[in-house]
């Protein structure tokens, strides 16, 4: 396993407004690793993710990417160096076909080459977006909107992936997809900072997990000794 | 019948000058996310560059046209600095002020300079003329301004549809913030949307210019709603759309001022208004797929 350093959040404070949303968040996540990020709802998870790209500035601590600081980099900066989001709800394109949402994912490519290998990458992970290549993207179901968002983070094959409850709204079979379509991602040498509320899921992919409680981490650890941990049982993964 | 064919061509060449202006009006739409009023006077703006490259500096009309379509560049990344990018992300209301006031202003700007009064435009000679067939009249620049029409219209759809940053146009006016996150430079891709959209203003004021051999300062003001109509018509953001959208006015105002009665001539700019009611109450979405959220 290597312990190289490629995202690190230092003391994080962020927020919207008056209120901060982020009290000084501390995360770690490692070349190759699959790192989770569990909480319940507003506790600050996707901000993170936020802050992390650059859509919101935090007010303190510091943000590093592969040793660069990227505390204050507007997001497409931070994209261009290695970094992939497939946000919450999903956000793709509707106006666009599907094969056009994997274009614009693919904007940082510099040849048709990459552009060709990388789709065709993509097409073999999720063969329904092949299919559905022509179709606009705002009349495909939940999951399929749910392939092609992971799939559009894929096509710049970045070196970090920010997923963003991934398996909201998904049936089972699709759940396994993503689950193991993140696994194959990985093993290739992307890294993912994984957000989700299906934390039995995220636990049983993750090696690292950190919990969030009122936008601070109230917990961190392996994966398998969170799974273990009572609080985490009964909080989170509904084991009394 | 002839009169109604004769009508139709020409409803085809106002309709082909506001295709154009409606194109990159809807461009503008889609990105920033509002009405630039100031397209109208973007549009003038190239009218009068080309005017006095071909009047005052006696330039051939090959040069005088591309001197317009720089001029309306010019001003069109001009509005683009001082009204829009200062308020970036302010609400409705203050772009609404800003866009408005740039518009206003220019126009203000020209009268003051050379009045409102009209400035002849000359047509280069080999557009001068008409074919005869029958009692139809087709004019040389007719056919020309279509032609620009259709080969402009072509290679914006080329880049719209098939370049790359045509679809990073097409994802920023849908959700600009997951644009971003693609790496997509956002502000790099709104000043290459005013260089096309100012650029096509440009082109309708060469085709204005041919057609009615006449422009003044305020000629930006009414055509500017009507592109702004045929961008509604043809779904917000949707440059095919807003050429039909364009075409659709056109050749309907013409046909509708045709066969008006005389003493209700006065009526003739509710044409574009009742189209606009029809479309809200009918599709309000436009005729084709929006670009925008």
């Amino acid at each position: 396993m290597s312990t190289e350093l490629l995202l690190e959040l230092s003391g994080v404070t962020a927020g919207y407004g008056k209120m901060p949303v982020l009290h000084g968040v501390s995360i770690k996540c490692h070349r190759g690793e699959i790192v989770t990020l569990l909480g319940a709802n507003g506790v600050g998870k996707t901000t993170t993710l936020r802050t992390i790209l650059g859509q919101l500035k935090p007010r303190d601590g510091e943000i590093k990417f592969n040793g660069a600081d990227i505390t204050r980099l507007p997001p497409h900066k931070t994209a261009a160096l290695g970094v992939a989001h497939s946000p919450e709800g999903r956000n793709i394109f509707g106006n666009l076909t599907v094969i056009e949402n994997l274009r614009a994912g693919a904007h940082l490519l510099k040849t048709r080459k990459e552009l060709k290998e990388h789709l065709d990458r993509v097409y073999s992970m999720f063969p329904r977006l092949k299919e559905r290549r022509t179709q606009i993207a705002g009349s495909l179901s939940g999951g399929e909107q749910q392939m092609l968002a992971m799939g559009r983070a894929l096509m710049s094959n970045p070196r970090l992936m920010l997923l963003d409850e991934p398996s909201l709204g998904l049936a089972p079979q699709l759940v396994k997809l993503v689950a193991d379509t993140l696994t194959e991602v990985n093993r290739t040498g992307t890294s993912v900072l994984l957000v989700e509320q299906n934390a039995r899921l995220a636990l049983e992919i993750s090696r690292y997990g950190y919990v969030m409680e009122k936008g601070a981490i109230a917990l961190e650890g392996n994966a398998k000794e969170l799974g273990a941990n009572e609080q985490v049982k009964k909080v989170y993964l509904g084991i009394a | 019948m002839t009169y109604f064919i004769q009508q139709m061509l020409n409803g085809v060449c106002w309709g082909s000058i506001l295709g154009m202006l409606g194109a990159g009006y809807t461009m503008t739409f889609g990105i920033i996310g509002l009405v630039n009023f100031a397209h109208g006077e973007i549009f003038m703006a190239g009218a009068f560059a080309a005017y006095f490259a071909l009047h005052v500096a006696g330039l051939p009309f090959g040069v005088a046209a591309l001197l317009g379509i720089l001029g309306a560049i010019a001003i069109g990344l001009l509005v683009e600095r001082i009204a829009f990018r200062p308020v970036r992300g302010s609400g409705m209301i203050t772009l609404f002020i800003t866009s408005f006031a740039a518009s206003i202003g220019i126009r203000t700007l020209f009268v003051m300079l050379f009045t409102d009064r009209a400035k002849p435009f000359s047509m280069p000679a080999f557009l001068k003329g008409a074919y005869l067939i029958g009692d139809l009249f087709i004019f040389k620049k007719t056919i020309a301004v279509v032609i620009v029409l259709v080969v402009v219209g072509a290679l914006l759809m080329y880049l719209v549809k098939k370049t790359k940053t045509g679809i990073a146009m097409r994802a920023m006016s849908y959700d600009s913030e997951t644009a971003q996150s693609m790496g997509i430079n956002t502000e790099k891709i709104i000043i290459i949307t005013f260089i096309i959209a100012s650029a096509l203003a440009g082109v309708a004021a060469i085709m204005w210019g041919v057609s009615y051999g006449r422009i003044r300062s305020s000629m930006g003001m009414m055509p500017v709603v009507d592109a702004f109509i045929a961008s509604v018509i043809g779904g917000l953001g949707n440059v095919f759309g807003a050429i039909v959208g364009g075409l659709i006015l056109g050749i309907g105002e013409t046909l509708f001022v045709a066969y008006l009665p005389p003493e209700l001539i006065g009526l003739r700019t509710l044409f574009v208004w009742i189209v606009l009611f029809i479309i809200i109450i009918v599709k309000p979405s436009g005729l084709f797929r929006a670009n925008v959220k």
